[in-house]
């Protein structure tokens, strides 16, 4: 076969399986592309209560900017991503090591420890709430078996972040425990052997070479926990609404609340295209940081 | 604006209901008509359609139709309609609506079919439009369009213990005041129980609140203003939020109808009240069935106003096939299939059916069940519709009225700048009307 023939054949080839490919490229596209240009185009419409759509130009976005709700929005959302990441990458830290040494720990016990995040977060929610009803629930049983005042929980505008945070973290810190375990198998024993053999005390050998070594891993699990932190929602809907007041009205439960109970779809995209650049700007920071901490 | 009330509130809907006297084919009607149509239903998953969809399969025996259920809690199923109706998607043909909630907006978007017609000439002999109650249909007439039929009448209604009022000393109350002062008396009378429980949810309050409000002699809006910082809406604002703040259990502004049951069936509330649908809920295990009195919620100034809604089925104004719609809305709000839902709990709407000896029958078994009956019949008498702000948008109003609750119950604001904050942002939903 000539070099022209055996060209041609390639191209051919290559136009075959471009031609092949090109219906699940064109389908996946169009999967993630219509709803984004959908959701664009909505913020630039307004909807009266009853539904009527007229274009608003960029008014949903300048109205963005006078909205105290809005901007209590963006705080409760970044109080609770704020608390919420911290606590799963502390615990998660704390218990990757834990079944790390502890080798012997039956695999039952294990599983127990990682299985919150296997529970759906509409089922947790509702376990919560039912634990921690102030009348009811178990929480304030428990604290005033020990002697404790009991507690409003997640009916007290000062601690319903907090309380949230915590159901987040008891829900998510397994999963955090196991992206860590996974970075702490792959560590190098020879740096821990010249470690020993130098007389490392075992916090040296935590400060100086588990957490620098592990770093990119931490990071990778807080980018994976940060872009679903700032979208919380479904605890928040199941247990407060939004609620007492608007202490928990993240900006993604304000949105939801905007679009489909006062039927504003226009501004509600217009929020929610404000939290995607939110949570885009999050990914992009801890991506740089990724790269600078990676070995 | 008044004439326009007058033509939505008052004359269009008596001309529609007169529409629904003239006389009807119900000679020329088939059943059948229809045969080998699929019907989708998008239904919130209640007692009210748990009960009906019981009987699914008698209606597509009845019709030789299909029919597909779409079912979700009620939010979700919103949130789907919603979906649907922006895509002008013809999914969903019949749809479950309160009209006293989203009536108004979703008549002005015209998401309703128009039901005035079909209710006229494709009616089976037995049907009685005219028998389903007249309150409920004018409840569900907007502009003149009749929207939806009722599938059953509920309201809030005031549960309370026999056993620990007499205990204390306390009759039933007949006032407001005196279920002031029996809380009041049962907090030092009985330190165990919590003496009165109610809405304080945001979204939820409104429920109850208005009963309260319409009680004492409120009203939500005045010359086309918010009227919640007149003496009565400050009345009623204050007297509902200091009844749950120093007498409501810890918490209770995350408390909606679940957790009221939950409460009150466990023996730890010595007043509820909550809608009259819990009732099956709260008699479950059968703890409470001898010891609980029921009552329309006791009178205020101007005595007793009860807030009385019902769901209804809606044709959706996108469905292909809005004649077989009808016949499905027909059957489930036929006197036949609400006989059979009373018998399940689910309060009729047509008063033949409340008057049924079977259905008597069933009432008369409990002592209870008769208390329950005779208060759904004051709200039927005396009931009014309006939950929240009679604007389109009604269900925004309501997260104004129970923030201003809230802000009462969590000590965050004084009354007399609780109401004047949500009057203002009530104002600016009023003026979109």
């Amino acid at each position: 076969m000539s070099d022209t023939a055996a060209t041609l054949t390639q191209d051919r080839q290559k136009l075959e399986m471009a031609a092949l490919a090109a219906p699940a490229v064109v389908f996946t596209v169009a999967m993630i592309a219509f709803p984004v240009v959908y959701t664009i185009w909505l913020g630039f419409q307004t909807f009266s209560s009853a539904g009527k759509q007229s274009f608003a130009g960029l008014a949903n976005y300048s109205k963005l900017i006078s909205d105290a709700e809005f901007w209590h929005g963006l705080w409760v959302t970044i109080a609770l991503y704020v608390l919420s990441l911290t606590l799963q990458l502390v615990f998660g830290i704390w218990l990757a090591l834990v079944l790390f040494h502890a080798k012997r720990l039956p695999g039952i016990v294990r599983s127990l420890f990682i299985s919150p995040f296997m529970m759906p977060p509409v089922v947790a929610g509702m376990m919560w709430l039912v634990i921690l009803d102030p009348s009811l629930g178990a929480a304030n049983y428990i604290l005033q078996w020990l002697g404790l005042p009991p507690s409003d929980w997640l009916a007290s505008p000062s601690l319903v972040i907090p309380t949230v945070a915590l159901i987040d973290s008891w829900q998510w810190t397994p999963y955090v425990a196991l992206i860590v375990l996974g970075g702490l198998q792959s560590l190098p024993p020879s740096v821990y052997e010249a470690a020993q053999i130098d007389g490392a005390s075992p916090f040296k050998t935590f400060q100086r070479i588990t957490l620098p070594l592990l770093l990119p891993t931490i990071v990778t699990a807080a980018i994976l926990r940060s872009v679903d932190l700032l979208r919380f929602f479904d605890i928040i809907y199941i247990t407060t609404q939004g609620g007492p007041g608007n202490a928990s009205n993240t900006l993604n439960i304000y949105g939801f609340r905007v679009g489909f109970e006062f039927f504003n779809i226009g501004y509600a995209s217009a929020l929610m295209l404000t939290l995607t650049a939110i949570v885009f700007g999050a990914v992009l920071a801890f991506n740089r940081l990724r790269g600078a901490v990676a070995w | 604006m008044k004439a326009r009330t007058l033509a939505t509130q008052v004359a269009l809907p008596v001309i529609a209901i007169a529409v629904m006297t003239a006389p009807s084919r119900a000679a020329d009607f088939d059943w059948m008509k229809f045969k080998g149509k699929t019907v989708t239903f998008l239904a919130n998953n209640n007692p009210v359609s748990q009960a009906l969809l019981t009987y699914k399969a008698d209606f597509e025996k009845l019709t030789g139709m299909a029919l597909k259920v779409d079912s979700y809690q009620e939010q979700q199923m919103r949130q789907r309609l919603v979906t649907v109706m922006n895509a002008d998607s013809d999914e969903v043909d019949v749809f479950m609506t309160l009209p006293s909630r989203e009536g108004e907006q979703f008549a002005a978007a015209g998401w309703y079919g128009d039901l005035t017609a079909m209710a006229k000439n494709e009616v089976a002999k037995d049907y009685d439009p005219n028998g389903l109650s007249q309150a409920l249909l004018k409840a569900a007439t907007f502009g003149g369009k009749l929207t939806s039929m009722p599938m059953n009448i509920e309201g809030p209604i005031f549960y309370y213990r026999t056993d620990i009022f007499k205990k204390c000393g306390l009759e039933a109350p007949k006032t407001i005041k005196d279920v002031e002062a029996a809380a009041e008396k049962i907090k030092t009378c009985d330190s165990t129980v919590t003496p009165f429980v109610s809405r304080g949810l945001k979204p939820a309050v409104a429920y109850t609140f208005s009963n309260m409000l319409h009680n004492i002699g409120g009203s939500y809006i005045a010359n086309g203003k918010s009227n919640l910082c007149s003496a009565k809406g400050k009345e009623a604002l204050d007297t509902y939020s200091r009844l749950l703040r120093d007498f409501g259990p810890p918490g209770v502004v995350n408390y909606s109808f679940q957790q009221i049951s939950a409460l009150y069936r466990s023996g730890r509330a010595a007043m509820a009240f909550e809608s009259s649908n819990e009732l099956r809920t709260v008699m479950e295990g059968g703890a409470r069935l001898k010891d609980t009195g029921l009552l329309p919620f006791p009178a205020g100034d101007a005595g007793q106003v009860p807030t009385t809604i019902g769901w209804g089925m809606a044709v959706s104004s996108h469905s292909k096939q809005p004649d077989a719609a009808w016949y499905f809305v027909q059957w489930a709000t036929s006197p036949e299939i609400q006989k059979k839902m009373a018998l399940q709990g689910i309060a009729p709407p047509r008063p033949a059916v409340a008057e049924d000896p079977e259905y008597r029958k069933w009432i008369d078994e409990e002592p209870v069940r008769k208390e329950w009956q005779a208060a759904l019949d004051v709200l039927a008498t005396k009931g009014s519709s309006e939950v929240g702000y009679p604007i389109v948008a009604n269900p925004q109003s309501r997260e104004f009225i129970g923030q201003a609750v809230q802000d009462l119950i969590l000590k965050q604001k004084p009354v007399d700048q609780a109401c004047a904050d949500a009057d203002k942002a009530l104002d600016a939903l009023i003026s979109l009307n």
